[in-house]
């Protein structure tokens, strides 16, 4: 002879479920982490404006369960769950059959039927597939593709010092009280938006100045090599633009914390059109970090600029113009 | 498969244990109280309060009526599982590090603690197996661990065997009857303690986990290692699968070193080994604190584990989990369906 367990499980695909229990019912936790078991203290507790809990049937068999409560701030919070009870028969033996009779006890004594939300819980759902080759999986996992290229982008890439270019940590550089660091949010554009620089010395390209740091989030925009990022580096130095702007762009060093774009590209009209002006800038206190870019519709106006504005005093600083190196 | 979380304990798990039918699941933890819960939905049947230490193990006898504990306050506790009464306790010098029913619960062993000048012990009580009767206050027998004291034990089948792990990691073997010892080999590294010792459905063999990142499967008979599982961790705990020739093992950084390691890194995750090919296949996650202890489903449907998180996760298998098999088994399954069909046609032949 065989007895009957019947209980009743969720379809874990429809994720946001919750379930009131009756007699030996699995429960699953909201997706909101939101209690029922709460819910009737605080419908005791607060005055009973809410309007009453209402349950639909849906044609697909769910059910949906709108139910309203006060949160601690005394706001009106409306939750609604789509519900789908699933009932699985199963059958046991007798022995087990009369188990799930017993009267529960000990600390146990005063819960209801079903399990109690205070003892137990349903956790995340795990992908558990044993396989014999799970350990490549998982690696394959961990890498996903954007770190992948990034990976291939930096492959054959070198230490580069900020400051002079060369083989070895800015920290390192012999360079490093006489010049100023240079291109620094340039540096870091570079290598989110893959566009290795192999100059001998100077110009970082700044297309994407600031965007991202090393080995940190990659914006959607910069993602999947250097073509994808040109939004973001429009009319900048590197890439495929660069070509026509890298012979007329400017690098402006020793530049005053307090100066700004429109003002650098008042004293640069001077000379001939400019298509473009980029001022690094600090994310955070908004102050210019020191350098800029100048771009010019004419290579020979920006001879003339490179010319006359080096060595230019500028906010009791004197300003440094050359042509930016081109991106690699 | 989603996991049921069982938060009834307060503090690191010790021992969690199904019984014969694998509807209930027993677990104790360092809070001294043993929680009984259903399996299929981990809802709590009860609690047995009464011990006021730490319980390091919990069993229950096969036919679910009575359950044994042992506990830092130096006692074996037998139980009602149905009502949560305390119906004996039995007083040590020592704590008691592992209790084990025999195959028909009229047997039960405890391990007890090197301590304070005692040394650690096995020793053996006579059980009857029904609530009312008045159980026997003699140890039936006691087994001195001179050389290094014993950290778990365990009944070979038709009890014929006592099978003990030491704490310098070898495993020996007991005369069940006289308590003679039989053999004693060096089976895991030196001086690593033997944490767990789980049996086969049969018990003619055991899987052992070691602290040297090790579990071995060995034969009850002549101590031979059958099987060797190499994990990247110390191990805690290991158990074998009914239904599939799977084992699992549990482990992870050591309880202190846990704040200094991420989740990741502390390697808090059950890992699935192939019992014959010796082959890790998988890995599950969930605890952020070492496993201290995994057990089996005897009906193979799931397993649970504790942890020193303070949880029980008992988890149901799915699908992917039976289906799962080696190129060969498939072979072989095969093979043997179509000899099945063949002889069945044969017959047909016959009878027509």
């Amino acid at each position: 002879m065989a007895a009957q367990a019947k209980y009743v499980v969720i379809d874990p695909a429809r994720g946001q479920s919750a379930l009131r229990t009756t007699n030996r019912k699995l429960t699953l936790a909201p997706r909101n982490r939101h209690d029922w078991a709460d819910d009737d203290d605080l419908e005791e507790t607060t005055q009973s404006e809410l309007p009453p809990p209402q349950k639909i049937s849906n044609k697909d068999g769910s059910t949906t369960v709108i139910e309203y409560r006060y949160n601690e701030d005394g706001k009106k919070v409306k939750t609604t769950r789509r519900i789908r009870l699933i009932t699985h028969r199963e059958t046991v033996s007798p022995r087990v059959a009369e188990r799930k009779q017993w009267a529960k006890f000990g600390a146990s004594a005063k819960d209801g039927q079903g399990p109690a939300p205070d003892t137990t819980s349903v956790g995340e759902n795990i992908i558990f597939r044993p396989s014999t080759n799970w350990r490549k999986d998982a690696k394959d996992e961990t890498n996903d593709p954007n770190a992948q290229a990034m990976k291939d982008k930096l492959k054959d890439k070198k230490v580069k010092c900020r400051i002079c270019n060369g083989e070895h940590f800015t920290a390192r550089c012999p360079y490093k009280d006489t010049m100023a660091p240079i291109g620094e949010a340039g540096a870091a554009g570079d290598v989110a938006a893959g566009m290795p620089d192999e100059g001998p010395a100077g110009a970082p390209a700044a297309g994407g100045a600031g965007a991202g740091k090393k080995g940190s989030y990659v914006p959607p925009a910069l993602r999947g090599g250097a073509g994808a990022g040109a939004g973001e580096r429009m009319g900048g130095a590197g890439g495929k633009y660069g070509e026509r702007d890298d012979l007329a762009t400017l690098r402006v060093t020793n530049v005053s914390e307090m100066a700004e774009e429109n003002e650098l590209r008042d004293m640069f009209e001077r000379f001939g059109r400019v298509t473009r002006v980029f001022l690094a800038k600090d994310r955070d206190t908004g102050l210019a970090k020191g350098f800029a870019f100048i771009s010019f519709a004419d290579r020979s106006d920006a001879v003339k600029a490179c010319q006359k504005m080096d060595g230019y005093g500028f906010k009791h600083l004197i300003l440094r113009v050359e042509f930016a190196k081109k991106a690699a | 498969m989603r996991p049921i979380l069982l938060s009834g304990h307060e503090r690191a798990l010790t021992q969690v244990k199904y019984n014969a039918d694998g509807d209930l699941i027993f677990s104790t933890a360092k809070d001294q109280i043993i929680c009984a819960w259903f399996s299929h939905n981990g809802e709590r049947l009860g609690t047995y309060a009464g011990h006021v230490g730490a319980i390091w193990t919990v069993d229950v006898d096969p036919t679910t009526t009575l359950l044994a504990s042992g506990s830092a306050d130096n006692t074996i506790k037998l139980w009602d599982v149905k009502s949560g009464k305390c119906l004996m306790t039995w007083e040590f010098p020592t704590a008691v590090k592992r209790v084990e029913f025999n195959e028909d619960g009229t047997k039960l062993l405890g391990v007890t603690e090197k301590r304070m000048g005692h040394l650690g012990t096995i020793v053996v009580l006579d059980i009857k197996v029904d609530v009312n009767a008045q159980q026997n206050e003699e140890k039936a027998m006691t087994i001195v661990c001179e050389e290094s004291k014993a950290t778990v034990a365990g009944w070979s089948y038709l009890s014929k065997y006592i099978i003990a792990g030491h704490e310098d990691g070898s495993v020996s073997q007991y005369d069940a009857k006289t308590g003679d010892q039989l053999a004693n080999y060096s089976i895991h590294e030196l001086n690593t303690p033997v944490t767990d010792l789980q049996w086969a459905p049969d018990r003619t063999y055991f899987i052992t986990a070691s602290k040297d990142k090790t579990a071995k499967i060995i034969t009850a008979n002549d101590l031979e290692v059958l099987k060797t599982f190499v994990a990247d961790t110390p191990l805690n705990s290991a158990t074998i699968t009914p239904k599939k020739d799977f084992v699992i093992l549990g482990g992870g950084q050591a309880a202190m070193d846990v704040t200094r390691t991420s989740a990741r890194q502390g390697k808090f995750e059950a890992r699935f080994y192939h019992k014959i090919f010796e082959e890790e296949i998988g890995r599950v996650r969930g605890h952020f604190g070492p496993l201290n202890t995994v057990a089996a489903d005897p009906t193979g449907k799931g397993y649970c584990s504790g942890g020193e998180d303070g949880y029980v996760r008992v988890h149901h298998f799915d699908k992917g989990y039976f289906d799962f098999m080696y190129e060969v088994e498939r072979e072989r399954a095969n093979r043997l369906r179509q000899e099945a069909e063949q002889a069945q046609k044969q017959e047909q032949k016959q009878q027509q």
